[in-house]
């Protein structure tokens, strides 16, 4: 796979990543490709999905996105202006206008903090602490993600669960009205009963709100439940992108194949995962030349190895970066009966 | 929404040894201000004798700590040495944890350079000979009690620095820093806001102990004979040490004095350190049994029967395990599912007896291949372990041990257990790391665990589990902590080894999908109760209790659309400490009704599917005519 | 890219971490030293010098050089061991009191690390197994009263007890026989002043181990092992002692490295002719040339220590010596 290439970027968009490019120092002089080369953009009010599996450099990409991670080549455009050129104070003004949620969402909240000072820190930072106005949104926006309640802003997060800390952390980055939210892993330190909750609750903000996310999973399932598009990421770079439906009826990278072949159960009709894929993710200190998941492709060929794949339109609004891409209709009708 | 979900445990108190403490050092700091006050013989008598005590005298009414070797006063002179030790102490302390704490933080947070350097002076501070310091300071500034205090503030910061510098490390790794930057905030404000106060605790607690170390400090100096210009209990003792021979009450009693107030700090410090760090629960690793060994099928490779393990902790007894009897067919797959906090690992952990630290109570049967794994002598559960059953957990990254060979691993179960000597041991591990699927077994063999992808490290640990030839595997989430290609062969291995070894396996996950492929029966566990059970297609085509049916639809699908609302279920799972009366999904039920509250639901249906539900979910039609057989 | 290569690197960078350490910490006790009043041409003058002969002694001994020749002048002469002679023990180099001293302080430190290790290792263990028990109880409740009890405390106690009530142990180390002539007579002296050492040490050990262990036995693989049907006593001395002794090692060798510097407490307290009670002595009558040489002792054990500590962690953890960690 592993595609480069930015044909598939729209014009007019919120967010436009091109070409992003983070490495990192590893010890004794190697160099980690944690990212290398994604493009994606975000429309106001849609929701992107990255998925892939660990390694694959998708909490990096959102790390960069938000500029908590120095991207080492490429643009992060907000409404045009590019922030990977931005430092200290200038930096510190467009920050305000992306939020991001994190996997563990015990760990994101200042333990010696009561919530009600969490979830107005940003508008203490911003000096809008006009009293009863602002006191009065974070009531309004704690109901919104489900903590109404006299005290609920007296406590400190040890006497929170895990799904009311993840609430607590969504509407820490509502208060801050961004244009974007990125959200890592927002439910996969969570159990099962407890995720459906969050998911149902991002859905109705982003109805309410009109919210704009990049939504980072490695649950295929929970990625077709709140995306638009979705993007499938492989060892740093771009395998395949493309509007939900279209990617889950018509998986087209083998990568993307292999990654549904082996939900258990493997509904989509496609062959046994082990037929998929073989072997093991290669090291980022070193990645695969030409495209990066040919080591473990069945199809990969010569040319997968010295020629890049570059993403490449099959459908409309449907890409995938491979020389050997694979037609694979989702049958239907007995499963569907099934399952509803 | 109910505002706190998870019971605060008893709040951190302090004990009746800092209250002490504190006692004490109220006492001390009593006699500091009001020395010149009190009815004490004057403080002239330090240098002069004034014939009223007896040199040596003993302790007694008249000198309450006895006579020095001059005739002084021994118990004014111990009273005198207060207020230094605590001017000294104090100030030394406020400097230092000021000044180191400062340090810490900034060189914790910013790292880099500044990091570097830190490290650097702190590395040459530590190393550096106090004593010589002292000594030149001395012969050139004199000996007042300001240079001591610049001296030990000086030597006291790298101890601040290091504590500091190291907690501000960890918490600089956790997200709500992450999330405060991207708020906009200053890294000055992420330092005092977002940093400080929760170093703050473990600081205080250091400075308690610091202040003990002043204290030590000037008494080593004082001994050495090169203490301040001013009467100290380290010179009283430094004094009475070589009378010792003969008159102990003169450097016993102000050793003791000092002992106690060091003591008296060290106290103080643990018990703050308390509040943030509270001490692993210091219950009593042990296992005790109760009732009594009821075998019921002894066909089954593993038979449970009315098995409940409780955890005897400080905040009550957890009930994890609560009447469950389960019992594994040879070569048969049993799925055990649940939510965090449903018991289910807990039941796992009760058939091999292997808890981390506490006091745990296990009643009811146990048997494996007919073992009571219970009562048995210790040898006899020891040897059935080793030999009958295999165990994999969830996570690869620490269920091996980091400092040994894999092959010294493998081997290891063999050699304890007998079964093998240590040539054909080792020809065995070589034959297992192939069984699993690992390349290149031969130099695997050689490497230790962190050479190893979670991938391979996983199958090492199956490996290590068949080593000898076990009739039950017990998993406990074996993919959880895997990626889903990863995992998708994880249990492929496992259902062939399966097949290969007419092995029974029982596989514990929170994730349904899991089991619905790779099990023939599936048990449904709510607190501590196994809520439904029978044939795995039965349960998921025509699921009876409600708790199983929400778990279900409430798991996101690949085949609903987009964007379809998913069902939930609202609220948490019951406390396994106070256990509801009547059913324990009750509180969070969309078909409860009155009965459901007050009343246990019993165990409903046949031998091979049965429920505990007063309102049980309707089984479609279509179904009810195709599947009613059973198995 | 061989481990080897790999770890020499982080040893070297480490190395010359420490080097500078050496160079700052003995540069500034010899600009410390050159500050007090005492003139080395004085002393070597003998009485009554003339200004002339003064001037010529100052020559001789380079004393007119700036500091920073005198100081490299020293250190070229210390590594071979060249200190320079006594100022007040007359015929005597600094070399000779130091090889004549360092003996008993190294046998002192070997004694108190060996009752410390041989304590806190056991109780640690026992401990561990069963935290809340009796063993724990009573050991981490008498490690908390050990680590009130200074050195001069608990010496004094000691002595007091077992020198003085019981008679069993001389209070005073005199006339010390060689450990290879009369090893009964050498340890019966070199009881109290290395157990008053020990029982500092222990507590701090016991503590450090007791923690780790504990934190180690939380892991997967240890209740694996006990699922595996291992003995206790195999799992905490097999997989539970070596990954948890990182900590631990790092304070023996620091303790090491101060005791080799001179017990100094100790020392005079039980009048042990050590290093310590020499530097104590060589202070008082400011016998320079000797400080010096004490602090360099001192400051060259650190580094090497430090340097040995960090090649003992690659041996106890491979993860370290992969550089995986």
């Amino acid at each position: 796979m592993a595609g480069s290439g930015s044909d598939h970027l729209r014009d007019e968009v919120v967010l436009r990543v091109e070409d992003l490019v983070v490495q990192f120092p590893a010890p004794h002089g190697e160099t980690v490709h944690a990212v290398s080369g994604v493009s994606f953009d975000l429309d106001g009010g849609e929701t992107l999905g990255i998925v892939g599996e660990s390694g694959c450099g998708k909490t990096t990409v959102g790390r960069a996105v938000m500029q908590l991670e120095p991207a080492t080549d490429g643009r992060v455009e907000l409404h045009g202006d590019d922030l990977t050129s931005l430092r200290g104070e200038r930096l510190r003004q467009v920050r305000r206008d992306m939020q991001m949620i994190f996997q563990d969402p015990v760990s994101s909240i200042n333990p010696s903090r009561r919530i009600r000072d969490v979830v107005r820190e940003g508008l203490d930072m911003w000096a809008e602490k006009d009293g009863p106005r602002s006191a009065q949104l974070v009531d309004e926006i704690l109901v919104a993600v489900g903590l109404g309640g006299d005290d609920v802003g007296e406590r400190r997060a040890h006497e929170f669960s895990g799904g009311q800390c993840q609430r607590i952390c969504i509407a820490r980055a509502l208060v801050m009205d961004p244009k974007v939210l990125i959200l890592d892993e927002p439910v996969s330190a969570l159990d099962v009963s407890v995720q459906a909750q969050i998911l149902n609750l991002l859905e109705q903000l982003k109805q309410r709100f009109g919210l704009t996310m990049v939504f980072i999973s490695h649950d295929l399932a929970v990625v077709k439940n709140v995306s638009d598009r979705v993007l499938v990421m492989y060892l740093g770079k771009v395998c395949e992108i493309a509007q939900t439906d279209q990617l889950f009826d018509a998986p087209t990278h083998p990568y993307t194949q292999a990654l549904l072949a082996s939900i258990p159960g493997n509904r989509l009709g496609l062959p046994p995962a082990d037929e998929l894929i073989s072997g093991e993710l290669p090291s980022p200190l070193d990645p695969p030349s030409g495209c990066r998941f040919r080591t473990r492709c069945p199809h990969a060929d010569e040319r997968c190895a010295s020629d890049e794949p570059a993403l490449v339109e099959h459908q409309p609004g449907h890409w995938v970066a491979c020389h050997h891409p694979q037609a694979h209709l989702r049958p239907r009708g007995d499963d569907q009966a099934e399952a509803s | 929404m109910a505002p706190a979900e998870r019971a605060s445990p008893r709040g951190p108190r302090l004990g009746l040894a800092v209250w002490l403490s504190l006692g004490w050092i109220g006492l001390l700091v009593f006699f500091a201000v009001f020395e010149g006050l009190l009815p004490i013989r004057e403080p002239e008598a330090l240098g002069i004798r004034t014939g009223e005590v007896e040199k040596y005298e003993d302790p007694g009414w008249n000198a309450l700590f006895g006579g020095d070797s001059r005739g002084r006063d021994l118990f004014a002179l111990v009273v005198a040495g207060i207020r230094p030790a605590l001017i000294l102490g104090v100030t030394v302390t406020a400097i230092a944890a000021f000044l180191g704490t400062l340090l810490g933080l900034v060189s914790g947070y910013l790292r880099g350079t500044v990091d570097a350097v830190t490290a650097v002076v702190i590395d040459i501070v530590l190393a550096f000979p106090v004593l010589v310091l002292i000594i030149a300071v001395r012969a050139t500034y004199g000996n007042s009690l300001w240079i001591f205090i610049v001296l030990f503030s000086l030597t006291g910061i790298p101890g601040y620095a290091r504590i500091v510098r190291g907690a501000t490390f960890s918490l600089a790794e956790r997200e709500f820093v992450d999330a405060a930057v991207s708020m906009g905030a200053t890294r000055w404000r992420v330092i005092w806001k977002e940093l400080a106060p929760n170093i703050a605790l473990p600081v205080l607690s250091f400075a308690a102990i610091g202040f003990a170390i002043v204290i030590i400090a000037e008494g080593g100096l004082a001994f050495l004979g090169l203490s301040i210009d001013q009467p100290t209990w380290g010179q009283l003792i430094s004094q009475g040490a070589s009378d010792i021979q003969r008159h102990w009450h003169v450097a016993i009693i102000p050793a003791t004095v000092m002992a106690v107030t060091i003591l008296a700090f060290n106290l103080l410090g643990d018990g703050l350190r308390e509040l943030f760090a509270p001490k692993e629960i210091l219950t009593q690793r042990r296992l005790h049994a109760a009732g009594r060994h009821a075998p019921g099928d002894r066909n089954a490779v593993l038979d449970i029967d009315h098995l409940s393990t409780t955890l005897h902790t400080p905040n009550g007894d957890v009930h994890a395990v609560d009447d469950v009897s389960l019992s594994v067919a040879p070569g048969e797959a049993v799925g055990i599912v649940g939510e965090s906090g449903s018991g289910k690992t807990m039941l796992l952990r009760s058939i091999v007896g292997a808890f981390a630290l506490g006091d745990v109570t296990r009643s009811g049967t146990i048997a494996v291949e007919g073992v009571d794994m219970i009562r048995s002598e210790p040898s006899t559960i020891s040897a059935t372990l080793g030999t009958r059953i295999g165990m994999v957990s969830q996570n690869p990254l620490t269920a091996l041990n980091p400092v040994r060979r894999i092959e010294h691993q493998i081997i290891e179960p063999m050699l304890v257990h007998g079964t093998a000597t240590k040539s054909e041991a080792r020809a065995r591990a070589l034959e297992l790391m192939e069984a699993v699927g690992i390349p290149a077994p031969e130099r695997r063999l050689r490497e230790y665990p962190h050479q190893l992808s979670g991938g391979m490290r996983q199958r090492v640990t199956i490996a290590i589990a068949l080593a000898n030839d076990p009739s039950l595997l017990l998993a406990d989430e074996p993919t959880t902590a895997l990626d889903v290609t990863v995992q998708d062969q994880i249990l492929r291995l496992l259902a062939q080894l399966r097949t290969e070894r007419n092995m029974a396996l029982v596989l514990v996950t929170h994730d349904l999908a899991v089991v619905k492929g790779f099990t023939d029966r599936v048990a449904i566990v709510y607190g501590g109760e196994i809520v439904e059970e029978g044939p795995t297609d039965r349960i998921f085509q025509a699921p009876r209790h409600r708790y199983t049916l929400a778990l279900m639809q409430s798991m996101p699908d690949l085949d609903l659309p987009s964007h379809s609302e998913l069902t939930t279920i609202e609220g948490a799972p019951p406390s396994l400490i106070d256990r509801p009366i009547g059913c324990r999904f009750a509180a969070r039920c969309p078909a409860a009704a009155d009965p459901c509250m007050d009343e246990h639901p019993t165990m409903a249906g046949d031998e091979s599917h049965r429920w505990a539900c007063h309102f049980p979910a309707d089984v479609p039609a279509a179904i009810e005519q195709g599947g009613s057989d059973g198995r | 890219m061989s481990v080897l290569a790999l770890r020499l690197r982080t040893i070297a960078t480490r190395a010359a971490r420490l080097l500078l350490v050496f160079f700052v910490v003995t540069f500034f006790t010899f600009f410390l030293l050159d500050q007090a009043p005492t003139d080395p041409a004085v002393i070597r003058a003998g009485l009554n010098p003339t200004p002339e002969v003064l001037e010529e002694i100052r020559a001789e001994l380079g004393l007119n050089d700036s500091l920073v020749v005198r100081y490299f002048r020293w250190v070229g002469d210390a590594v071979r061991f060249d200190f320079g002679d006594s100022y007040t023990v007359q015929g005597f180099t600094t070399w000779d009191l130091i090889s004549e001293a360092l003996p008993n302080t190294l046998e002192l430190m070997v004694l108190a690390e060996i009752m410390a290790i041989g304590m806190a290792v056991p109780l640690a263990i026992r401990s561990a197994r069963r935290p809340g028990g009796l063993v724990d109880r009573v050991s981490s409740a008498s490690a908390f009263g050990l680590l009130a009890l200074p050195s001069f405390v608990l010496g004094i106690y000691l002595a007091f007890v077992f020198g003085v009530r019981l008679g069993w142990f001389p209070t005073i180390v005199d006339n010390l026989p060689s450990i290879w002539s009369d090893p009964f007579g050498n340890l019966r002296q070199m009881f109290l002043p290395s157990l008053t050492l020990a029982l500092n040490l222990v507590a701090v050990y016991l503590r450090l181990l007791r923690g780790d262990m504990l934190d180690t036995l939380q892991q997967d693989y240890v209740m694996l092992a006990q699922a595996r049907g291992l003995s206790e006593r195999r799992i905490m001395w097999r997989h539970v002692l070596r990954p948890s002794s990182l900590n631990f090692t790092t304070a023996v060798g620091l303790n090491v490295a101060g005791l080799i510097g001179g017990a100094f407490i100790v020392e005079i307290l039980f009048a042990i002719n050590g290093i310590g009670k020499l530097a104590i002595f060589s202070i008082t009558v400011e016998d320079y040339p000797v400080v010096a040489a004490v602090v360099a002792l001192l400051t060259v054990s650190y580094v090497m220590v430090n340097l040995a500590i960090d090649l003992f962690y690659a041996v106890l953890d491979p993860r370290i010596r992969h550089g995986a960690r």
